[in-house]
C-alpha cells in the first residue's frame, strides 16, 4: 500500500506539472503582452516593470520563463486581477468556499436521494416501474443544465415566487465570513437575525443545488441499480438468504457496501462534467463562486483571473480524482489484487 | 407432437445480425435511432426546407407565440423571437451547427484518439505509459474550462468551439482505446496468435480490434451527447456561437431577455437540445445492452 500511495503521489505531481505546462503554453499565446498576461498589471511603473522582468525572467528564453512561471505560481503568486486590482489568490480564497458549499450540498443531495432510489429500483421487479425509472434518469442525464436552471427559476422563482433565484443570501443580512460556507457562517454569527438569515441562505441554495444535483443524481441511481442487480445475484447473498436473514439486513449489511464501490468509482469519473455543470449553474443563479468569477473573467479578458481559476479548479479535480481512486483501492480488496500482480 | 428441427436449422445469424436483433427488440432504442436518422437528414437538407432564412426579420410579427396558441399563426409555426425571426426556420438551420458540428468534432477526436490510443496500447512499458498518460492532464481540465482557455487564446467564435470541444474529447478516446487494447493484450488468445507467428500489425488488426470496436462505438455515442451539450453550453455562455447565429444554445441565450414575456423563445430550443441528446443516449444505451450479452 505504501508503494501504491507513493505512485499515486507521483501521478499527482506529474499530472499537475503537465497541467501547469499546458497553462503556460496557453498563457504565452494570449493575444496580449507577456508581462501583462503573467502579472495582470496594465500600466506598471518603472519599478514594477523591473520587478516583473526579474520575477518572470522576461529577458530570457521561453524555457527560463517556464521555470520562473512555475516557481511564481507554486509560491502562491497568481498575479493581480486587471478589473478589481486585487490579488487573484485573495479573490480565489473568497470565491472557492462558495463553490464548495454548492458542490457539497448538491453532491450530498444526489447521494442521499440517489442511493436509496437506486436500491429500490433494483429490488422492484415490476417492468413498468423499472422502465419509468430508467426513462427519468436518462432524461435527467440528457437535459441541458442551463435550460433546466432557467426553467426551474422561471417556474419556482418567478411564477410561483417560492424561492429566490440569484445570489447566496439576501443582501439585507450582514454576515461576517468565517468559514466561507454561508450556511455555517449564518449559524456562527452572533447577531439577532441568525436564524432568519440561515433560513434565507437555505432558501437561496435550494434551486442551484437541485439544478446541479440532477446529473450526479441520475448517475448515482443508474450505477447503484446496476451494481445492486449484480451483487444480489452473488452466491454470498444467496448464502445469507439461506441462513434466514431478514431482507433489509441482507441489503444494508451484505449487498449495499459492495454495491457502493462502483458508485464511488463513477463519482471520480464524473468530477470533470460536474465542474462544467457547476460553472453554468453558478452563472445562471449568479452564485458568487469560482464559475461565475471565471466566466466574468473571460468576458473582461482578465487573463490572470482565467489562469488562476483554471489552475485552482484543475488541481482540485486532479487531487480529488486521485483521492477517490485511493479510497476505491483502499475499500476494495479485489482491486488491490490487481495492483500487486500488475507491472 | 413436438417439432424437433435441430438439424434443419441451418440459418445461424451472424454477430452483426444478432446485435441488430437484440438492439431492435428495444423499442426506445429504435425510436432513438429513427430520431437520429431524421436529424442526419435535417443536417443535410434542413436549410433547404426551412421556410425563412435564419436572419430574416419580420417587423410585423414580433414575439409571436407558437401556432397552437390562440394568438399564433401558422406562417410562423413555432412563433417568432423579439426581432421577428421565425424560430422554426432557425431551429432547422441550427441542426447543422449543433448536431452536425458535434458529429464532425467527435469524428475528428475519434480518428486522432484512435491513432494515439492504438499506438500507445500496442506498445509496452514506459513509452506506452508516457503516450497513454500524456493527455491525462487534459482529461482533468473540465471541458468547459478547456473551452474557456481556448477562447481566451483564440477569441470567441463557432470555429474555436470545434477546437475546444475536440481537445476536451480526444483524451477520453485515447484513454478508452488504450485501456481496451491493453486489457485484450493480456489475454491468452492473443498469445496463441503470437505463437502462430502473427506480427504486431496482424495481431492488432485481426486479433484485437474485433474485440475493441464495441468500446469505440460506446465511447462514440457518449462523446456525441457530451459534444452537443458542450457546444450548446458554450453558445449559451456566448463563448461559442455568437449572437445572430441559430445555434441552439445561442438561441436560448438570445431568448433570455424575453424569458418572462415570451418563454417559448427559450423553451423550444431547449427542448430541441433535450430530445437530440436523449435520442443519442437512447441509442447508446440500447447498443450497450445489446453488446453486453455478446461480450459475456
Amino acid at each position: 500500500m505504501g508503494i501504491y500511495l507513493l505512485r499515486r503521489l507521483n501521478l499527482f505531481i506529474a499530472t499537475s506539472l503537465l497541467m501547469v505546462t499546458i497553462l503556460f503554453i496557453a498563457t504565452i499565446h494570449f493575444p496580449t503582452e507577456r508581462a501583462y498576461a503573467y502579472s495582470g498589471i496594465i500600466n506598471p511603473s518603472a519599478e514594477q516593470v523591473q520587478q516583473i522582468i526579474s520575477d518572470y525572467q522576461l529577458d530570457k528564453s521561453d524555457v527560463y520563463q517556464y521555470f520562473a512561471y512555475l516557481s511564481q505560481r507554486m509560491s502562491g503568486n497568481l498575479g493581480i486581477s486587471a478589473t478589481s486590482q486585487q490579488s487573484v489568490a485573495k479573490e480565489l480564497a473568497t470565491v472557492l468556499p462558495a463553490s464548495f458549499e454548492l458542490a457539497c450540498f448538491s453532491g450530498l443531495l444526489a447521494l442521499v436521494l440517489g442511493v436509496p432510489l437506486g436500491v429500490l429500483a433494483s429490488l422492484n421487479q415490476h417492468k413498468l416501474t423499472q422502465n419509468a425509472i430508467m426513462a427519468i434518469t436518462l432524461t435527467g442525464y440528457s437535459i441541458p443544465v442551463f435550460w433546466l436552471g432557467l426553467t426551474l427559476s422561471l417556474w419556482f422563482g418567478v411564477r410561483l415566487g417560492w424561492l429566490p433565484i440569484s445570489g447566496q443570501i439576501n443582501l439585507l443580512y450582514e454576515i461576517k465570513p468565517v468559514t466561507g460556507f454561508m450556511l455555517i457562517d449564518t449559524l456562527l454569527s452572533d447577531s439577532s437575525y441568525r436564524l432568519p438569515a440561515f433560513k434565507d441562505a437555505l432558501a437561496h441554495i435550494v434551486l442551484p443545488a437541485v439544478t446541479l444535483a440532477v446529473l450526479p443524481f441520475t448517475v448515482v441511481v443508474r450505477i447503484t441499480r446496476s451494481a445492486m442487480l449484480n451483487v444480489m445475484n452473488q452466491t454470498y447473498v444467496r448464502a445469507a438468504e439461506a441462513r434466514g436473514l431478514h431482507t433489509g439486513k441482507i441489503i444494508l449489511r451484505h449487498a449495499l457496501p459492495n454495491a457502493l464501490i462502483p458508485v464511488l468509482k463513477h463519482l471520480g469519473l464524473m468530477l470533470g462534467a460536474f465542474a462544467s455543470y457547476a460553472i453554468v449553474v453558478e452563472v445562471i443563479f449568479s452564485w458568487p463562486g469560482v464559475g461565475s468569477w471565471l466566466v466574468s473573467g473571460i468576458y473582461q479578458r482578465d487573463y490572470t483571473v482565467i489562469q488562476g481559476g483554471i489552475l485552482a479548479v484543475a488541481l482540485l479535480i486532479i487531487f480529488l480524482s486521485i483521492l477517490i481512486e485511493v479510497l476505491h483501492t483502499a475499500s476494495n480488496p479485489l482491486s488491490r489484487k490487481e495492483l500487486y500482480a500488475s507491472n | 407432437m413436438p417439432q424437433i428441427k435441430i438439424y434443419q436449422e441451418d440459418d445461424i445469424p451472424s454477430p452483426m445480425r444478432r446485435l441488430w436483433k437484440s438492439f431492435a427488440s428495444n423499442p426506445f432504442a429504435l425510436a432513438g435511432l429513427w430520431v437520429i436518422v431524421f436529424l442526419l437528414l435535417l443536417t443535410l437538407f434542413g436549410s433547404f426546407i426551412a421556410p425563412y432564412s435564419p436572419e430574416a426579420q419580420n417587423p410585423k410579427a414580433l414575439l409571436l407565440p407558437p401556432s397552437w396558441d390562440p394568438a399564433g399563426t401558422v406562417e410562423h409555426f413555432l412563433g417568432t423571437d423579439d426581432l421577428g425571426r421565425d424560430i422554426f426556420s432557425r431551429l432547422l438551420h441550427g441542426v447543422q451547427l449543433t448536431f452536425g458540428m458535434s458529429l464532425a468534432v467527435v469524428i475528428t477526436a475519434l480518428l486522432l484518439g484512435f491513432v494515439i490510443g492504438a499506438i500507445s496500447g500496442m506498445m509496452q512499458g514506459l513509452k506506452s505509459s508516457i503516450l497513454g498518460h500524456l493527455l491525462d492532464a487534459l482529461l482533468s481540465i473540465p471541458s468547459l474550462l478547456m473551452a474557456i482557455l481556448v477562447v481566451a487564446v483564440l477569441g470567441p467564435g463557432i470555429d474555436n468551439v470545434f477546437w475546444a470541444v475536440g481537445i476536451a474529447l480526444t483524451p477520453q478516446f485515447v484513454r478508452a482505446i488504450h485501456q481496451a487494447i491493453h486489457e485484450e493484450l493480456q489475454k491468452e488468445y492473443v498469445t496463441a496468435a503470437r505463437l502462430d507467428g502473427a506480427n504486431s500489425l496482424q495481431i492488432f488488426w485481426y486479433v484485437i480490434m474485433p474485440n475493441v470496436w464495441e468500446v469505440v462505438i460506446i465511447q462514440t455515442t457518449l462523446a456525441i451527447s457530451t459534444a452537443i451539450l458542450d457546444i450548446a453550453a458554450l453558445g449559451f455562455l456566448s463563448l461559442g456561437a455568437q449572437a445572430p447565429s441559430p445555434e441552439w444554445g445561442a438561441m436560448v441565450f438570445q431568448g433570455l431577455d424575453n424569458l418572462l414575456t415570451a418563454p417559448w423563445t427559450v423553451s423550444i430550443p431547449g427542448v430541441a437540445i433535450l430530445f437530440t441528446v436523449l435520442a443519442v443516449n437512447l441509442v447508446g444505451d440500447g447498443l450497450r445492452s445489446a453488446l453486453a450479452p455478446i461480450k459475456n
